[in-house]
């Protein structure tokens, strides 16, 4: 049997902790849909430090950050660095985000240090920022349950 | 300025001139000063939208912490668009906020803008009356903004009854810009508009 603590997704209160009731009662509102249906409430407006503008990127997973070495064949092809738009030079070091774009070190981490999404493709990077990772779980489940009733539909009259 | 936004003005500068949108006259840039913090630019009005054949000015401002910050963007020349102020030239434009991306350019900023004035956002104006006649009288938005861009941009088609209505106004010694202004902002009732100018 599924442990009850993932079956909800959550984790156990460490001690002393409180449960966030607020945020418990903004998730029963809007999967409930009664948020969405009888006021102007949403997850935006119960939370106005999550107005969905995204936090720095996590530091651990920015520190960890896989570092590539410039090839000859890069070098050959102009490959640039899209921040500076300086182009490579040999040998060079670059960060790569999990998108598999790379950057010059100097040119990406004042990036991530600002937002947690690649400047090339908009790729998320995680964050340390429990709200914005809460809305964006939040947003994942609405996307979710929006399908959910897609195939229920067609399922009934398709 | 910081050096890495300076490299890359002078990149990008570059970019943009070789650029093919260049050579089709679509858009454009100047240098201002000399040192890379200000610039103009220049983006043609889209064809099949009222500001078609017109061509509108932007002040761009560079700031220090460029491409990390997006750079500051407004119209020089004056425009009739929901998105952007008929009055400052202030644009709305999420990329030159929230959704700018150090990746980003001049050249996709002008792109954008131009983008800008081929499909309106109404339900996220900078200028709410014009976003209004957008969507409650929009051919009458259409004709008035095509005015403005014949006006104010070169743009080559002319609205007759538009010309008429601010020389009347004119010749009752209203100042032509701001009756202009207050016809368009009262869906070119004549009446209505002058009595918008006396109590302004």
């Amino acid at each position: 049997m599924a442990c009850y603590f993932d079956e909800h997704d959550c984790e156990p209160l460490g001690e002393g902790q409180q449960p966030n009731h607020l945020l418990h009662l903004a998730r029963l509102l809007i999967d409930s849909g009664v948020a969405a249906q009888d006021t102007e409430m949403d997850f935006e407006s119960l939370f106005p430090g999550a107005d969905g503008k995204p936090p720095p990127a996590s530091k651990n997973v920015v520190e960890n950050l896989p570092v590539i070495r410039i090839t000859e064949g890069q070098v050959a092809r102009n490959v640039k660095c899209p921040v500076c738009l300086g182009e490579y030079r040999e040998g060079e070091r670059a960060k790569e985000l999990p998108c598999k774009h790379n950057f010059h070190p100097k040119c990406i981490l004042p990036w991530l240090k600002k937002t947690n999404s690649c400047p090339l493709c908009r790729h998320e990077l995680p964050t340390d920022d429990e709200q914005y990772e809460e809305f964006k779980k939040q947003k994942a489940r609405a996307k979710q349950r929006e399908q959910d009733i897609e195939t229920l539909h067609s399922s009934m009259y398709g | 300025m910081a050096n890495i936004a300076v490299q890359r003005i002078k990149r990008e500068f570059k970019e943009v001139v070789k650029s093919e949108e260049v050579a089709e006259c679509h858009i454009q840039v100047e240098l201002v000063n000399d040192s890379f913090t200000e610039l103009k630019g220049q983006i043609a009005g889209p064809p099949d939208t009222p500001y078609e054949g017109a061509t509108f000015n932007l002040e761009i401002k560079i700031p220090e912490t460029y491409p990390f910050n997006p750079p500051k963007v407004k119209f020089l020349t004056a425009i009739w668009h929901p998105n952007i102020s008929s009055v400052t030239g202030a644009i709305c434009l999420d990329i030159l906020k929230d959704q700018w991306a150090a990746a980003m350019t001049l050249r996709t900023v002008l792109l954008s803008l131009q983008a800008l004035l081929a499909a309106a956002e109404p339900d996220d104006p900078q200028d709410a009356v014009v976003a209004k006649q957008y969507k409650e009288n929009h051919p009458i938005f259409l004709k008035t903004a095509r005015h403005w861009a014949n006006i104010y941009a070169g743009g080559t088609i002319r609205e007759d009854d538009y010309d008429n209505r601010v020389i009347q106004l004119k010749n009752m010694g209203f100042d032509p810009h701001k009756a202009r202004v207050a016809l368009s902002t009262h869906n070119w009732n004549v009446e209505r508009a002058m009595e918008h100018i006396l109590n302004y």
